[in-house]
């Protein structure tokens, strides 16, 4: 099923949490509404699930209107950061819940729920599960009996509110996998908000970033990770070093180095901040043209990755850089040493009224 | 230095140990323990034949039977009632609500006897209340009911308000997107998990409803076999000096209240155990 | 009708719909006037009842009803327990609850029944025990006789009683209160070398003094209203032995209605201070969490 919002706005009291959404998701999709606590996120997947009303705008699903239709007639699967388990129902009673409250006609036979539930939790592997309740299982399997009970009324869309979020790292990593495999394998299109860049990055098809009620950025993970397009997604979606300076010219003048930044020919000078992933900071034992020293704080030598922070004494900055394991090999750096750097990709957003 | 070993080690205790544990039992025991055991003492003096004789009297039957019969239905209004109240109160706004929750403390702060009084000249055949019914309320069973769901009330409201103040709402979400109506949220849902705080708010204002005194005996009318309670008529073994009989009685009405205590402990030990229990693998 | 909307996407559905969290405004509506007239009826109207019979026959009457001198010295006696009882049930409920909470020890379970015990045991029956341990043909009624020492009929009986109808009211408060809190400050404070009278008033007290507050105003408002166990032991005399309840009771049964009620209205507006204290002290705990 389709998913379509247009302008959709949202006050809480004074507090306007969502201004003017506009976003169409297509069938089968993987979605990932990405932002901080606070970036509205939840309020607009609790809006398409029908929990929360809206103020104004429009949610068609397949080209229908739903805004008029309550959460129970919408067909969703929504499922809780908390579980939202049924505490005093069995997992089988919990899973069975949702076609057990069916009007009669529709409701199916016994045998038939029966076989329904079975289907799904051998589906989340908890089929020796079904006698216990809740309290009996732990986090990871909560939440997987809570995605068998979404799953129970065939929903036509499935919305995950930070899915993993009350999990611990391992249990994460299992449940991120096993979720994009059941995306594979049923194709249901899929709305989940979480705060953590990484999950976004690695499960879903397409990313929606948001920030204080609006949409920053809608793209894949590559688009998104490589063309940020606004100083907050740079941020959001990893470490980043700031290069503060003046832009003349199309090039960032900063400290003792320039740098040329492609697109940006302004006449006017302005001011600026340059953006450079940490992995895209070269480091270099000697001098070269268009470096600049910089003093070895730290080094993190955990894993694939080497971590170095680093102290520039002409801007007074520090710097963060990753390089390989082969690389910090061959470079033979210690805490200490002086060594000169330079961005090999840099970032500058020009706001638009300056730019030509 | 060696013979310093696991036998000198003590497990950190905060200091205070032996003042807490010496004056609590002393209090406990001198205060609690031999009162109470004096019931005991009391009626082990009677053969078997005496102690059956006086709390089998049909005086004594009577006020049982309406004891507790009149306890039980005020618990169940108060169960009902109650459960509504504490509902309206955490769900719902509206005008005067925080003064309607205040009051709802009003039984356990204003002093029993006051309460009975109160009630007695509301519900009396020319009261405020009372003129407006063909049949006496008042000096009737049905009087002793009023004063015992006075004092119960709050009972419930109070353990099963902040039950409901922190359930999830979350549950209920799920339930509505699973498409279950508001009526099969409430009943699945909502319902079973107040009922543990209900059976709690039950025992409590049945457990205070079959001692009460103070608000009843005004109400009451006090006739024997018809509107003598328990505790009445006890007292008035009391003030005959049929200290013996007093004695016999109030260890029924002990013996009563301890096995109903044990049984709702019992139910709600089930019932936890119902959702917690491990499951061997 | 699906192009129409995909033509005007700025057109608002004007159907509103329920929240699913809450039920129809019909329902709603009708559970909220249960409630009121329930509570009005059965709670504020006995309230509004005793003040307008205590002034029905002018302010006049009513002030000689509740400063004549059998009134004045049952106002005296009940104050005079009140100073009696609440403070050693708060000793008590203060070292019970530090002992339940912060050691373990065997036998616990019982030790909290015992405490939990006079919830459970008629008024009544509270103030016969002490008959039967005190009273003229009681376990050491002859030996007390001899000395010429009185209990029951007196005041020793009256406080023996409230004090044990009121024992378990600041304990409860604060034992789940003090076994939620843990004790890790307490032995960080023990660490750092405090003994533990400074550790109590220093660390326990300041965390607990909400709720302590709590249970003693509870505990208050029983001793003021006791009334079943204190007029089994206190024999009734007047002007000596009659509390402000049991005074209403005299009053009561002498048909001074409206002198009865001139004094369960001073009792009325004591159990209205405390709620409000009690929902002051709820309002500042909340506040405090927050």
């Amino acid at each position: 099923m389709s998913i379509e919002l247009r302008e959709i706005d949202k006050h809480f009291g004074q507090y306007h949490a969502l201004q003017k959404i506009s976003l169409s998701i297509q069938p089968g999709e993987l979605v990932a509404l990405l932002g901080p606590s606070g970036s509205g996120k939840t309020s607009l997947l609790r809006i398409i699930a029908g929990l929360e009303t809206l103020d104004e705008g429009t949610i068609l699903f397949d080209q229908k209107e739903v805004v008029h239709l309550s959460a129970k007639e919408r067909n969703i699967g929504f499922v809780f950061q908390h579980y939202a388990l049924f505490n005093h129902m069995t997992v089988f009673d919990n899973v069975a819940y949702g076609l057990k409250v069916r009007p009669k006609k529709l409701r199916p036979s016994k045998k038939e729920i029966e076989d329904k539930v079975i289907e799904l939790l051998s589906l989340v592997k908890l089929e020796h599960f079904a006698k216990r309740y809740p309290s009996q299982l732990s986090g990871g399997q909560r939440q997987r009996v809570a995605l068998a009970r979404a799953l129970a009324v065939e929903p036509k869309v499935l919305l995950l509110d930070e899915p993993f979020g009350a999990l611990d790292a391992k249990v994460r990593k299992d449940l991120r996998r096993w979720l994009r495999k059941l995306h594979n394998d049923y194709h249901i299109t899929s709305i989940f908000v979480t705060h953590d860049q990484e999950e976004a990055l690695d499960v879903a098809d397409r990313i929606v970033i948001m920030n204080e009620g609006r949409i920053e950025q809608i793209g894949s993970p590559v688009e998104v990770y490589e063309n940020p397009a606004s100083p907050f997604v740079y941020d959001f979606l990893g470490n980043v070093n700031l290069f503060k300076g003046r832009l003349r010219k199309g090039e960032l003048i900063n400290g003792d180095f320039s740098f040329k930044v492609p697109g940006s020919n302004l006449d006017s000078e302005q001011e600026t901040v340059g953006y450079v992933r940490p992995h895209d900071v070269a480091i270099e034992k000697e001098v070269r043209p268009n470096t600049v020293k910089a003093t070895v704080l730290h080094i993190h030598p955990i894993g694939a990755t080497i971590h170095i922070e680093l102290h520039r004494p002409d801007t007074n900055d520090y710097l963060e850089a990753e390089i390989t394991k082969e690389f910090f090999t061959q470079l033979a750096i210690e805490k200490g040493d002086t060594v000169y750097i330079h961005p090999k990709q840099l970032k500058v957003f020009v706001p638009e009224d300056f730019s030509i | 230095m060696a013979s310093l070993t696991a036998k000198k080690q003590k497990a950190f205790r905060l200091p205070g140990f032996k003042l807490s544990f010496g004056f609590t039992i002393f209090y406990v025991s001198l205060l609690i323990l031999l009162p109470l055991s004096m019931i005991l003492l009391h009626s082990l003096q009677l053969t078997w034949g005496e102690f059956w004789t006086i709390i089998s009297d049909p005086r004594a039957v009577a006020s049982y039977k309406l004891t507790i019969g009149a306890s039980l239905v005020a618990a169940l209004i108060n169960v009902v009632f109650g459960t509504i109240i504490a509902w309206v109160l955490v769900r719902y706004t509206f005008p005067l609500k925080s003064l309607m929750d205040g009051l709802v403390d009003l039984p356990f702060a204003l002093p029993t006897a006051v309460a009975g009084i109160a009630l007695t000249a509301l519900y009396a055949p020319n009261g405020w209340i009372g003129q407006f019914f063909d049949f006496k309320i008042a000096f009737t069973p049905l009087g002793i009911m009023i004063a015992l769901t006075f004092i119960g009330l709050p009972f419930v409201v109070r353990t099963v308000q902040p039950v409901l103040e922190s359930f999830r709402i979350e549950e209920e979400e799920a339930s509505a997107s699973l498409g279950a109506n508001r009526m099969q949220t409430i009943r699945h849902v909502i319902f079973p998990t107040l009922i543990p705080a209900i059976l709690t708010g039950f025992t409590l204002a049945f457990a205070r409803a079959l001692g009460e005194y103070g608000s009843v005996v005004f109400i009451a009318g006090n006739m024997p076999m018809k509107t003598e309670i328990t505790p009445l008529f006890i007292m008035t073994k009391l003030e005959q000096y049929d200290y013996v009989g007093a004695t016999a009685i109030a260890s029924v009405m002990l013996i009563g209240s301890f096995f109903f205590l044990l049984t709702m402990n019992i139910i709600q030990w089930l019932i936890q155990r119902k959702y917690t229990k491990r499951v061997g693998a | 009708m699906t192009e129409n909307v995909l033509e005007q996407p700025h057109t608002l559905p004007k159907v509103k719909i329920d929240s699913p969290t809450s039920e129809p405004k019909w329902i709603r509506r009708s559970l909220i006037t249960i409630s009121v007239l329930f509570l009005s009826l059965f709670l504020l109207l006995p309230l509004v009842m005793i003040f307008m019979t205590a002034f029905q026959k002018g302010v006049d009457v009513y002030l000689a009803s509740i400063t004549n001198s059998e009134a004045l010295s049952a106002i005296r006696l009940t104050f005079l327990v009140v100073l009696i009882v609440v403070p050693l049930n708060t000793l008590f409920g203060v070292l019970s609850a530090w002992l339940i909470s912060k050691y373990h020890f065997k036998g616990k379970n019982i030790l909290l029944t015992l405490i939990d015990l006079p919830f459970a045991v008629s008024p009544v029956i509270a103030g016969l025990i002490f008959v039967l341990l005190f009273g003229a043909q009681g376990l050491f009624g002859e030996w007390l006789l001899e000395r010429d020492i009185f209990i029951i009929f007196a005041l020793p009986g009256i406080i023996l009683a409230t004090l044990f109808v009121t024992v378990p009211f600041v304990a409860r408060e604060l034992i789940p209160l003090m076994q939620a809190q843990g004790q890790s400050e307490e032995e960080a404070s023990h660490s750092l070398g405090a003994n533990g009278f400074q550790t109590f008033m220093r660390i326990t007290l300041p965390k607990i003094k909400w709720g302590l507050l709590y249970g003693v105003i509870l505990c208050n408002a029983r001793v003021i209203g006791e009334f079943g166990a204190v007029s089994v032991v206190s024999g009734h005399i007047r002007g000596l032995t009659n509390t402000m309840p049991l005074h209403i009771e005299v009053l009561y049964n002498e048909y001074q209605f409206t002198a009865a009620f001139a004094v369960a209205s001073l009792m009325s507006l004591l159990a209205l201070a405390t709620i409000i204290a009690k929902n002051i002290i709820e309002w500042r705990t909340k506040e405090v969490s927050k």
